[in-house]
């Protein structure tokens, strides 16, 4: 059975390998652990969005329903629902073409959050000095940031119209990234929520 | 020694009727003491407002002469109004809302504020004169210690408890289009037009409410107050920052502002970005310098208008108010209109003057310019204002004296992002100033936004007369006890620059920041000198604005911690914690000698998460590990592991490792756990930068696998039990080589044949998430076997046994390869790699000192860690690297520096203890204590 680098909220579940949270939270700000989701790397020496389809800075969904982060120039992270982590890796291996095109399964290297409620913005802004406006960071933006002293990636990723950024650091430093969001939350009333599912 | 009980009038009640501009809620009544004493006050009071209503008029001793201080400004500024609440100290009185249960001292007093003794300081002012740190305790220089120890009894400033639970602080980030300093009334214009014209805008004021000197004001500007804090809270894209102070402006708009008394924390830092600065501060009002003119009574006219119409206090029972504009007209109507018998209104603007006030402890009376007396118990003075130019100082901005307002003004020349609204630029009705407000505001969105401006209506300083001293002396910076006369004795003594005689006399320089004492302490100087004010200049006005705390500075501690995927399993069977740089892993768990000897007997599994794993893919990758590492690379074949060093250019070592070959165009490189983030940088430096071309990425995988070692003879046994598709045979697989399989059912784990413990080991990376799982199946599959988890202080004796350096710490920023001892795997035929000239070097020349296995002669010895090594001249020749006591060996085992002309075999040198004795120590043929073949690492 595999596990999250986050300590689970009761009830604790099973969803495929992974021990999750089956909590359900109705609050209006709330933090949910997605590390089991599947997390594909793929480097590129093209450049070019043409790869992924995707701009560095910006996150968009492929037609299989991945969320294609653009990380770095000709760097990209995948995020695929749990499990699906080896069809992922079949399905890029050919994305680059002639160029040299490396795929990495990064499932185990990250712990990812999300962050769902109109009071996220003002929760992020005590912990990474990124200016989320909306103007400057409008949904689907993308920015590698120091987050209350770690590297972090945050993506703003809207739910349903609700505003909502994922966020994902080493995973040896997900206890301490889930910690200091509940901490900077506590103000505005933060819950923690269960694993939604193995969608992203 | 002036004492303030005969002047006691505690028992009165000095609440008015009420007003329509009060802040009070009189349905909710607040109990606290003071000085012991119980109080009571209303819900919106400050601290001082609800013991002024009960009569008090005393709240602070003076820094040097310990003088009896009362209100002054009756705002955040007031610096004879600064106390102790409950453990926290400096707690601004005349600012601080009144909390149920507050416990509210007087600070620096002893015995008590009414009876203090240091008040004896006021009989002799001639030893505490301007500069007298600088002239005093000098000699005999011996008796410093005993000076300090006294001088430290008389620093000014509350007490914190040792028990204090100390403070929640927060931080937080912004980056509005535009800050505006100040909530007066062109401060909320200026945010209003901003956000308008669609600027995100954050608007900053000091008190708990907007609306600046509206607050005070009549009907009109009551009426035009709540208009505009209408509009602003209507007003979409307005952050309103209320008790909230803009603390300094650095370069490109960085912002800092500090927030005070939040729910979840006592002060909060805004580091903010903002495109446009909008400073409008308004106009702070001047004290004037007289004889007597820090008696308590003796207070400005907002400070009376403040207490009047926020508060309902009556200040005083009869009162002078001396003036130079209509502002001091205001605050005696005000007064009248409470009650207070004004007996006179001195006015400046018919050549009327004030003298001096009278009286010992409190005012009693006040002796007019042509000596007449007035008996009083209130000196009201309205001598005009100074603008508060420090945000614009801090904005390249250099005020000028304009002579016919009797005050500065702004230069006119701060950085284009920055701009000033309000009183700080000229005088005008509150309308015409909401006017200015609303074209700086729009234009400053304009500006942000790249858009066109208009511009800002004309806001000229009004004349008023010059008025910063009597034809007496009295006090100018009332937070230092500075005097005019300190002030001309300073420019007696050639302290003739504002600069010079601010740091003399160390006015301006205490908790106000020269707020009120600034331009004072420039006209008297000017005068001491003869020279005009303009020719005399202003001092530099720097961060802060105002005193932050230290807790704010540092803010929240974020201190990001590392774990493994098995810390819960550490956690729970009680190892005791080690932190390694971010990482808690587990020193032990009880008994590391124990660890050592099941490890050398049976088998022994350790959590090595932290080590660094580095995923190299390409055809490039040999040249890559070529160009880092000082041996060859080029020749490593699939399945096989090789050990490297790499240096930096200047041939020290800088990290070691294994590197694997785990397929065609791909290896996994290990670091030390220290050097994982610095290695991964140093690799993506000399590809990014300086070899571009060569087809290699570099992907970080440290934590995305837990590394396990599983060490001991019984090792093979016990990982066969749970590898099915891996041939774990010596033949099949040899020390040395990596075969890639499923570990516990668990697929794509990595498994190494390498020792660091000297043991036959296996070290496997399985993904991160599977990694307590794979190590709780290992310790139940290995039970029969005795199998058992060692913690990082077992591994590092048993690799010291094993004589395996660490890097770092049997090394230092200045050993180079062949100092420790790696002459075996440095190869200078490669045509190059980093480091090899300065290596080429230093095997020509041998080098200096060498790293040697060391073992005291007395076996039960151990030398600590940085003992010494010296010659038989006791010259230092080295130093012990690392040291412990050998449960295998039964003796103490050491590798050490020493100099080359003792690192011969044999040798004997003298270590010398820290305790002071000497124990002497032989140098060993080879580094390794134990097993120096290798038989077991091998087997």
């Amino acid at each position: 059975m595999a596990r999250s680098p986050v300590r689970p909220a009761a009830p604790v579940t099973r969803r495929g390998n992974w021990e999750v949270s089956a909590r359900r939270s109705s609050a209006t700000l709330r933090l949910a652990d997605l590390s089991p989701l599947a997390k594909v790397q793929v480097r590129s020496r093209s450049q070019t969005e043409d790869v992924m389809g995707v701009p560095f800075g910006r996150a968009e969904r492929d037609g299989p329903g991945y969320l294609v982060i653009g990380e770095g120039p000709g760097v990209w992270l995948a995020l695929g629902p749990s499990g699906r982590e080896l069809a992922m890796r079949a399905q890029f291996d050919a994305v680059g073409g002639p160029s040299f095109t490396t795929v990495t399964d990064l499932t185990h290297g990250y712990a990812l959050g999300r962050l769902t409620g109109e009071q996220a913005r003002a929760v992020l802004s005590k912990l990474c000095p990124v200016d989320l406006s909306a103007r400057n960071a409008p949904n689907g933006a993308v920015f590698r940031t120091l987050f209350a002293g770690l590297v972090a990636c945050l993506v703003r990723d809207d739910v349903d119209g609700a505003l909502s950024y994922l966020c994902y650091c080493e995973r040896s430093s997900g206890q301490y990234l889930f910690d200091v969001i509940m901490d900077a939350g506590g103000e505005f009333a933060i819950d923690a929520d269960g694993y939604p599912g193995t969608e992203i | 020694m002036v004492t303030i009980a005969r002047a006691r009038n505690s028992t009165r009640d000095m609440r008015a009727g009420r007003r329509p501009g009060e802040l009070i809620d009189r349905a909710t009544s607040l109990g606290f003491t003071w000085n012991g004493r119980r109080y009571s006050g209303f819900q919106g009071d400050t601290i001082v407002s609800a013991l002024a209503a009960s009569g008090e008029k005393f709240f602070s001793r003076s820094f040097k002469y310990h003088r009896p201080r009362g209100i002054l400004t009756a705002n955040f500024h007031d610096p004879n109004c600064i106390v102790q609440v409950d453990d926290e100290p400096n707690v601004r009185a005349a600012h601080r809302r009144l909390r149920g249960g507050m416990t509210v001292k007087a600070q620096n007093v002893w015995p008590s504020l009414a009876w203090d003794i240091a008040a004896v300081n006021g009989a002799f002012p001639r030893f505490l004169s301007a500069g007298f740190y600088y002239k005093t305790f000098i000699k005999p220089q011996r008796l410093w210690p005993a000076y300090e120890r006294v001088l430290q009894h008389f620093a000014p400033g509350g007490r914190l408890p040792a028990s204090s639970a100390g403070g929640e602080y927060d931080k937080r980030y912004a980056h509005p289009d535009v800050l505006v300093a100040g909530g007066g009334p062109a401060g909320m214009a200026a945010a209003l037009a901003a956000a308008e014209a669609g600027a995100s805008v954050m608007l900053v004021e000091e008190e708990y409410e907007l609306g600046g000197h509206l607050r005070y004001g009549r009907a009109g500007e009551l009426a035009l107050l709540a208009d505009l804090r209408r509009a602003v809270a209507e007003q979409d894209g307005v952050e309103v920052l209320l008790n909230s102070v803009v603390t300094g402006r650095y370069d490109d708009n960085w912002v800092g502002v500090l927030q005070r008394e939040l729910p979840n924390a006592g002060e909060r830092l805004i580091k903010a970005r903002a495109k446009m600065l909008v400073v409008a501060p308004g106009l702070i009002e001047r004290p004037y310098v007289f004889e007597g003119n820090d008696l308590p009574g003796v207070m400005l006219s907002t400070a009376a208008r403040r207490l009047v119409n926020l508060y309902a206090v009556k200040p005083g029972q009869r009162a002078v108010v001396f003036t130079g504009n209509d502002d001091g007209i205001a605050a005696a109507e005000d007064l009248g209109d409470i009650g207070t018998e004004v007996l006179r209104v001195v006015d400046a603007r018919r050549g009327e003057g004030v003298r001096r006030a009278i009286g010992r402890g409190q005012v009693s009376g006040v002796e007019l310019d042509g000596g007449t007396e007035l008996a009083c118990d209130l000196l009201v003075t309205s001598v005009g204002w100074t603008a508060p130019t420090s945000l614009l100082n801090m904005s390249g901005d250099i005020p000028r004296y304009d002579e016919r307002a009797a005050r500065f003004v702004p230069g006119r020349s701060a950085q284009p992002n920055v701009m000033a609204t309000g009183g700080i630029v000229g005088d005008g009705s509150a309308d015409e100033l909401v006017s200015h407000g609303r074209a700086v505001g729009a234009a400053a969105a304009a500006r942000a936004h790249g858009g066109n401006e208009t511009g800002a209506p004309e806001l000229v300083p009004r004349p008023h007369p010059a008025l910063f001293r009597a034809s007496t002396h009295g006090f100018v910076d009332f937070s230092e006890d500075v005097s005019s006369k300190d002030i001309f004795s300073a420019a007696q003594e050639g302290y003739d620059s504002a600069e010079l005689a601010k740091r003399y006399t160390t006015a301006t320089m205490g908790p106000g920041q020269g707020k009120l004492e600034t331009v004072n302490t420039v006209a008297v100087l000017a005068e001491a000198t003869g020279r005009t004010i303009a020719e005399t200049g202003t001092t530099v006005w720097r961060p802060p604005y105002v005193p932050i705390s230290l807790g704010a500075l540092a803010g929240r501690l974020h201190a990001p911690v590392r774990y493994s995927p098995m810390q819960p399993w550490h956690e729970a069977r009680g190892a005791v914690p080690l932190v390694a740089g971010q990482w808690v892993r587990p020193e032990h768990y009880g008994d590391p000698g124990a660890e050592v000897r099941n490890v050398r007997e049976k088998v022994g599994i350790i959590d090595v998460t932290p080590l660094g794993k580095l995923d190299l893919r390409g055809p490039d990758v040999p040249k890559l590990l070529n160009l880092l590492y000082v041996n060859k690379w080029s020749k490593l074949e699939v399945g096989s592991v090789r050990y490297g060093v790499m240096c930096a250019e200047d041939g020290v070592v800088l990290d070691d490792g294994v590197t694997g070959r785990l397929g065609e165009d791909h290896y996994l490189m290990s670091t030390t756990s220290s050097g994982a983030g610095a290695v991964w940088e140093w690799l993506e430096n000399w590809l990014q930068c300086s070899y571009p071309d060569w087809l290699v990425h570099v992907t970080q995988m440290t934590t995305a696998y837990a590394s396990i070692n599983i060490a001991g003879p019984s090792s093979r046994h016990l990982l066969g039990r749970l590898v099915s598709d891996v041939d774990l045979s010596p033949e099949a697989f040899p020390y040395m080589h990596v075969r890639t399989g499923s570990v516990a059912g668990v697929p794509d784990c990595y498994m190494w044949r390498i020792g660091f413990t000297g043991e036959l080991s296996y070290e496997i990376h399985v993904p991160a998430g599977f990694g307590l799982y794979v190590w709780e199946r290992l310790l139940a599959a290995g039970g029969d076997l005795g199998v058992g988890a060692f913690g990082v202080e077992a591994q590092r004796i048993m690799r010291l046994e094993k004589g395996h350096m660490i890097v770092a710490q049997d090394t230092d920023g200045l050993t180079e390869a062949f100092s420790a001892g790696l002459e075996w795997l440095v190869k200078l035929d490669k045509p190059d790699f980093i480091g090899k000239p300065e290596l080429v070097f230093e095997h020509e020349k041998g080098p200096g000192s060498k790293l040697v296995g060391l073992q005291p002669v007395d076996p039960g010895v151990v030398p600590a860690e940085g003992s010494q090594i010296l010659t038989d001249d006791r010259v230092i020749a080295g130093r012990v690297t690392s040291s412990r006591m050998s449960p295998t060996l039964g003796r103490s085992v050491c590798l050490g520096f020493v100099i080359a002309e003792l690192a011969s075999p044999g040798s004997v040198v003298t270590v010398h203890l820290p305790d002071g004795n000497d124990v002497a120590a032989t140098v060993m043929p080879q580094l390794a204590h134990f097993d120096p073949e290798g038989a077991r690492l091998r087997g």
